[in-house]
């Protein structure tokens, strides 16, 4: 899912070839986006849009031959002035009367020939790792390989791809090879494949056409100087110093020749953008807002002395599961500190909870993009595949700490908690100098761990994942201040994190402090049990069997295998009543009806159902099935599929617990549910205890740091 | 010993007064600092203009009547006619152009007037504290102009604002004046200052300056009206020399920017320096085409 959709899109057409058009918020001033069309297109941009688009207003425009836009084949159908035309176009198309242009590599050439031919349109120029011909030096390896451009080449490896037959004829080996050149950070696996698969979307025969088309009527080197002396607009230059495409010193000669300001991040390749994007972000806004003279906004600034104590909690929003148990410790939390302002930066569906408690919800909280329906529509049938899911979830990630950010500056909180907030977390270990108060960082597993579906690959990918978060945390120990592991050191799985990096369990009793179980209630009275019971119409009799998968759209596959079970357990259970709970998002309609079969969209008070009927079938999340430890109900859990938490994390810690029966879902029959309901409904179980003071603990190792 | 001493300093004839200005810095802005009520002088500055200058050209003058200026005792001289004459008679001696133009206090009145009146030479305005007649005063002051003439026996409070009383106890008004200057605990070293500068001059020509008459809310709102650059108000919520609705109406009338310290007094320059510098800096930062663009 986009962290944020286009409020308007469009298409322009001057020479019979379509290109794309978005237009995202109504700020002023607008902020035209071009990408170096055709290798990419305007998602390039993702990281920087949804920040952008809430001050100003930004156009993203496609490139021809990539994108939504055409796929002409022939160079003069990808010149200069073919794509400095596509960019006025869609300023008149969009009524832009003047706007910043921001370009990334050789768009600039574009851009400033834009600009030179209209200069009362373009207000500034945020030149990203700009690919302005003659300034600076070239890279070696363009000039070695430029003049055999038109060969053929036998066997070509390296920069010798560069080369018109090889890019036609081997269009991805040339796209990996450069996105692999350019991506000179490590841990860059996600904008890698990014970059790679907005690559392929075009065809080598149009990249090498981009590439002939760039040079028709190529200008002299005195042409292009005179070009940028002359383009008498504030610019701002952002340049890795790594860029193996642009020469860091291509960056700082048009810095120095348009007169504009330079940013050099050291350490960054080309594609800062994507790598840097919270510094891109920062750099943009307030140089956009100083050339134009935006006024700063109102605030107020409490001083130091007069400050009640503060923290903002930043529940996380994938599912509901989070949010009793950061309430339950908000609650401790203001048993030690009564003065504590505790506000509260959350999204639906942690908000309903939120609100049914009372609590404050900060006003940025609506700008912030949806991880919950993220996730939802990453899921198919009974499959999530979490970890992929959250690589995926990145641009959403940058867009709602970009948020925190600013809510954190202009709050002035003392502390922030974040349960699971990997935005926070991720972001203020890349950019520590933005680290304001303290920093709690909970969390209830530790460790990215690889499913078989996803092979070798995927072994690589989390292993990539772990090392950059132990790396952050040796680097930058004093971004959490506090780092709290719901549950105990037996509840960590015994893996290791990847090939030659440490054992979870190990690691982790190093860095955190744990604080127990944190259900967020107390677990019922056998007099309370009974009570609800009866007042639930359940029976004496009956043997009850709840079903339900929660409040996501996932899991009518599960509920209609479940249901299939129904009649044959009946045969041999007369007195086995199942109430589904479909959930607000599962229609029943169209499921089977059975005598004793009950469906229910929602009931209130869930918890007490779960705690009081005989057997609960549930998914595999951890707080649901933890509940059901807790009232020490007997319970079958089918994991997601492809959800590494589910079928790892959380099922070694409800074994220790010795809590409910693990169950996979793809290779179960409706007769071994059948089976199982026969079995377990009623039965004694021997769980273990579930702690019942984790909020406290938490709430003291918390309150320590205010 | 000064944290930053000036690069060059003067006198300039204005008005056939003295008045002695310091440049500090340099850079392609310049921000004035204007003074205030005369009960103190440039050096009220002091925790800005290091900072300042290292970024901005920053000029200070002494108004007339403390400082370096002449402590002239003829109420024409302390006019807003005479004071933004001062304004403008350091800017050319200083061969300033324009300036962005930083005021305290009643120092927003003669800022607004030049805004209004000479456009050209104002970049934009930063006002801390104003007070000036845009809305009314705060209750305790309240009437503290039309007593001031009265004689009265043993005055507390406001009632120490008062011309007999300051012939015979001037360092009393002024220990009292800037206790409500500062409400922020632990506030002695600023009051200390304040009133030290105080010392440096008078009660005749503090006096001498309540004979001219003050500008009125109409003439204010027509000054409002006509600033066309950008404005920054910043004001304490615990000011109880000129009231926070002062700021929040001058922001609004002038299409400026507000930022309330909560917890703050008159004087925030003083009080929270830190602040106040990064906000100045900021600002100026922002006007419009700041960036140099080549010949």
């Amino acid at each position: 899912m986009r962290a944020r959709e286009p409020d308007i899109e469009g298409y322009v057409d001057h020479d019979g070839v379509p290109v794309y058009y978005e237009v995202h918020g109504t700020g002023e001033p607008t902020l035209m986006l071009i990408p170096a069309a055709p290798i990419t297109h305007s998602r390039m941009w993702k990281a920087l849009v949804p920040d952008l688009a809430r001050r100003y207003r930004i156009i993203t425009i496609d490139g021809r031959g990539n994108g939504r836009s055409g796929r002409p084949t022939d160079p003069e159908s990808h010149s200069r002035a073919a794509n400095v035309a596509d960019i006025v176009a869609v300023l008149d198309a969009t009524d832009t009367d003047r706007a910043v242009l921001v370009a990334h590599c050789h768009a600039n050439g574009w851009a400033i020939e834009a600009i030179a031919a209209n200069p009362a349109r373009v207000s500034a120029l945020v030149a990203i790792d700009p690919g302005i011909p003659y300034l600076g030096k070239p890279q070696p390896h363009w000039v070695e390989t430029g003049p055999h451009w038109g060969e053929v080449i036998e066997n070509p490896s390296g920069w010798q791809l560069n080369n018109r037959h090889a890019i036609t004829t081997q269009h991805r080996r040339w796209v990996e090879f450069f996105f692999g050149e350019q991506l000179v950070e490590p841990h860059s696996t996600k904008q890698y494949e990014d970059a790679v698969s907005w690559a392929l979307e075009s065809t080598g025969e149009i990249l090498a056409a981009g590439d002939d088309g760039f040079e028709i009527d190529f200008p002299d080197r005195e042409t292009v100087e005179a070009v940028c002396r002359d383009l008498r607009i504030p610019t701002l230059v952002i340049h890795g110093d790594l860029d193996v495409c642009q020469h860091v010193e291509r960056g700082k000669t048009f810095a120095e020749i348009t007169g504009g300001e330079l940013i050099v991040i050291e350490g960054a390749g080309h594609l800062p953008l994507a790598r840097e994007p919270v510094k891109v972000n920062r750099a943009i806004t307030k140089f956009v807002d100083r050339i134009e003279g935006v006024p700063m906004r109102q605030h107020t600034w409490r001083r130091g002395l007069s400050r009640r104590k503060r923290v903002l909690y930043v529940s996380s929003p994938i599912g509901l599961g989070h949010a009793r148990r950061d309430v339950a410790i908000a609650k401790e939390l203001r048993k030690l500190r009564p003065d504590l302002e505790i506000d509260w930066l959350a999204q639906d569906p942690v908000t309903r909870v939120l609100e049914a408690e009372g609590e404050t919800i900060h006003p940025a909280s609506e700008w912030l993009a949806s991880e919950s329906a993220h996730f939802a529509s990453e899921a198919t049938g009974h499959d999530l595949h979490c970890f992929q899911a959250l690589r995926r979830m990145d641009e959403i990630l940058v867009a709602n700490f970009m948020i925190f950010q600013e809510v954190m500056e202009e709050g002035l909180y003392d502390l922030s908690l974040g349960d699971e907030a990997w935005d926070i977390d991720h972001f203020w270990h890349e950019n520590p100098e933005l680290k304001r108060g303290d920093h709690v960082w909970m969390t209830d597993f530790v460790g990215f761990l690889p499913m078989p579906s996803g092979g070798d690959h995927e072994e690589y990918l989390t292993a990539d994942y772990n090392a950059e978060m132990i790396e952050h945390i040796a680097r930058y120990p004093r971004i959490r201040d506090l780092a709290l592991f719901v549950g105990s050191p037996d509840d960590i799985v015994p893996e290791v994190f990847g090939p030659g990096l440490p054992k979870i369990r190990d690691w982790t009793e190093e860095h955190f402090q744990f604080s127990g179980y944190i259900t967020g209630f107390e677990p019922p009275t056998d007099d309370e049990m009974a009570s609800w019971r009866s007042q639930l119409g359940y029976g004496e009799d009956e043997k009850v069997c709840v079903v339900t998968v929660g409040g996501s759209g996932v899991g009518r596959d599960l509920l209609e295998k479940v249901i299939a079970a129904y009649p044959l357990a009946k045969q041999s259970m007369p007195e086995l009543r199942m109430v589904v709970v479909a959930g607000p998002r599962i229609d029943p309609a169209g499921l089977p009806t059975h005598d004793g079969l009950e469906y229910h969209g929602y009931v209130h008070g869930l918890y007490r159902h779960l705690a009081a009927c005989d057997l609960a079938i549930v998914q595999g999340g951890l707080t649901t099935t933890m509940e059901l430890a807790a009232t020490r109900t007997p319970f079958l859990y089918f994991p997601l599929r492809n959800h590494f938490e589910q079928n790892y994390h959380v099922r070694h810690r409800l074994d220790r617990y010795r809590a409910g029966r693990y169950m996979e879902y793809a290779v179960t029959e409706p007769e071994a549910i059948a089976a199982e309901i026969i079995a377990r409904a009623g039965a004694p179980v021997d769980y273990l205890p579930v702690e019942t003071d984790g909020a406290a603990k938490a709430a003291k190792m918390i309150a320590d740091l205010i | 010993m000064r944290a930053r001493h000036p690069d060059s300093e003067g006198f300039v004839e204005s008005e056939g007064l003295s008045i002695g200005y310091e440049v500090f810095g340099g850079g392609d802005v310049t921000l004035l600092l204007l003074p205030t009520w005369t009960i103190i002088h440039s050096r009220f500055w002091k925790l800005q203009v290091p900072y300042l200058a290292r970024h901005f050209r920053v000029i200070t003058y002494d108004g007339p009547g403390n400082g370096r200026s002449d402590r002239t005792v003829e109420p024409q001289m302390y006019s807003l006619a005479a004071q933004t004459s001062h304004a403008i008679d350091v800017m050319d001696a200083t061969d300033t152009a324009e300036a962005v133009l930083v005021s305290l206090s009643m120092g927003s009145m003669w800022s607004l007037m030049l805004a209004a009146n000479q456009p050209d030479r104002v970049l934009g305005q930063v006002f801390i504290g104003p007070s000036l007649p845009i809305t009314p005063p705060a209750a305790a002051r309240a009437g503290i102009e039309d007593a001031f003439w009265a004689e009265q026996i043993a005055p507390q409070g406001w009632d120490k604002y008062n011309a007999h009383y300051w012939q015979t106890n001037y360092e009393d008004f002024a220990e009292f004046f800037f206790s409500e200057c500062f409400p922020e605990s632990h506030s002695t070293k600023q009051r200390e200052d304040c009133v030290g500068w105080a010392m440096e001059t008078t009660s005749e020509v503090l006096v001498a300056k309540a004979r001219v008459d003050d500008v009125n809310h109409e003439t204010v709102v027509d000054w409002c009206r006509r600033v066309t650059s950008p404005a920054l108000v910043i004001h304490g919520d615990d000011d109880r020399i000129s009231p926070l609705s002062r700021a929040r109406r001058l922001a609004e009338a002038t299409g400026g920017s507000l930022v309330t310290v909560q917890g703050g007094g008159h004087i925030p320059l003083a009080r929270d320096p830190v602040l106040v510098n990064l906000l100045i800096k900021d600002f100026a930062d922002r006007l419009p085409g700041r960036q140099k663009t080549p010949a």
